[in-house]
């Protein structure tokens, strides 16, 4: 799980162009959207990184993500993310 | 109706932001430069840039660079650009091709119009008005600057941005290169005098000026007015000129300089020597290509150069194709694409 984890750090900074950020950076458990609140903790994303995270996911682990409000508990953090890749990755 | 030149900023591949080409020129030799960039952090957070293409971050640089010390309402925002954000739209057709129109990156896909580049300087200047984008290859510039004058002439706008952006990607480039746009060798800065072979050389663009209807301290130069032309022959030309001269109230003696597109190409700089040398023999010509390359948004350099001529009231000697310095008060700008569209202006200082 934690190369998994890893993976998805590098392949989130590449796809989202998180420029001057490294993985080591990136907490696992800390989450990826904080509702606009820029003093809130974690990556701060928004709408359309959570489409490039669903392109990302669909792209690299073959995973189509058909029920829309499961997203929310998906892109929780990096962590939960790679908890469901890896139970429903086909690559 | 005459509109100011408030002012101008450019990025290009002289250095940016500023107008060091003025007196310290950076003279290229080659075939292909790409911009000169500034730091983009001072202008859109890290956050906020991320997912903008190079292209959109010089277009808001120079659009906010434009505008410094501006604090009145900005009525409109018009765009010229050829191939708008090429980039992004060749990295988003790629992605097709390699994930066979699957899981395609949508960041790519919603910046591959042209009109991304004026809609994001809209929202980052939270300019809520008139919004256009014009794509007509070399001409593009021309043409955003003539439907901002018809919108001050409706009355409609009291200011605008008028911008010109366009990038040149290595893959435009090569093939650009296939029919012969660019010269097959290095482009000195001698082939511009008397060019005996086809094609220029690549630059990048990324130009806004101010325009507004009263006259500051900080003006650059008025701008009398601008016709657009199609194919047009000598007699038409002088027509249009004609009209300009008159909107300005001044005659033909009083022209002290015209600024042309000369791009080292044979077939692009006898147009000009043609029509120019028949209409004005004894005037100063000016020419910029050789500083800024060639690229669908270039023509907008030559009002650039213009306008901060007058505003500096000299000619500096690396400027001059042709004729003597002189203090110019009056420059015609004239450019053309392809000897299909031309362009006519007259700014004054």
């Amino acid at each position: 799980m934690s190369e998994l984890i890893e993976n998805l750090k590098n392949e989130v900074i590449e796809a989202l162009n998180l420029e001057g950020m490294s993985a080591a950076e990136i907490d696992e458990n800390a989450p990826l959207f904080n509702g606009g609140d820029p003093t809130a903790p974690g990556l701060g994303l928004d709408s359309i990184d959570a489409l490039e995270l669903i392109v990302l996911m669909e792209r690299n682990y073959g995973i189509k993500l058909k029920n829309a409000s499961e997203g929310k508990d998906i892109f929780k953090s990096i962590a939960t993310m790679a908890e469901y890749i890896s139970k429903n990755r086909t690559k | 109706m005459a509109v100011y030149i408030q002012s101008a900023a450019q990025i290009s591949i002289q250095s940016p932001l500023c107008d060091d080409w003025f007196t310290n020129p950076i003279l290229r030799e080659g075939r292909y430069f790409r911009c000169e960039e500034p730091d983009f952090k001072q202008f859109v957070d890290p956050m906020s840039a991320r997912r903008m293409g190079r292209l959109l971050k010089r277009a808001l640089a120079s659009a906010k660079s434009a505008l410094v010390g501006y604090d009145a309402p900005l009525d409109a925002i018009v765009t010229g650009t050829g191939l708008g954000c090429i980039e992004t739209t060749e990295k988003f057709l790629l992605a097709m091709l390699k994930e066979g129109e699957q899981a395609l990156p949508p960041s790519h896909f919603m910046q591959s119009t042209h009109n991304t580049i004026g809609s994001l300087v809209a929202q980052h200047l939270k300019c809520h008005g008139y919004n256009n984008t014009f794509t007509h290859r070399g001409a593009s510039f021309d043409c955003a600057l003539q439907d901002a004058l018809m919108q001050f002439d409706l009355g409609n706008i009291s200011s605008a941005l008028v911008c010109a952006n366009d990038e040149m990607t290595e893959l435009y480039f090569q093939l650009f290169d296939q029919i012969g746009y660019w010269k097959r060798e290095e482009v000195k800065a001698e082939m511009f005098h008397n060019a005996q072979t086809e094609g220029s050389f690549a630059g990048e663009v990324s130009a806004t000026f101010l325009l507004g209807k009263e006259k500051t301290n900080n003006t650059l130069c008025r701008l009398d007015g601008q016709v657009l032309m199609y194919e047009p022959g000598e007699a038409r030309v002088r027509e249009a000129i004609d009209q300009l001269l008159k909107q300005g109230g001044i005659g033909w003696s009083d022209i002290d300089a015209v600024v042309c597109g000369y791009n080292a190409a044979k077939s692009n700089d006898e147009v000009y020597g043609r029509m120019v040398n028949s209409l004005f023999p004894d005037v100063a010509q000016i020419y910029y290509k050789h500083l800024f390359g060639e690229s669908f948004a270039a023509s907008a350099m030559g009002y650039y150069v213009a306008a901060v001529c007058l505003k500096r009231g000299e000619i500096p000697a690396h400027l001059l194709f042709k004729g003597q310095p002189v203090t110019p008060k009056h420059i015609l700008v004239y450019n053309h694409f392809q000897n299909k569209d031309h362009s006519v202006a007259l700014l004054s200082c």
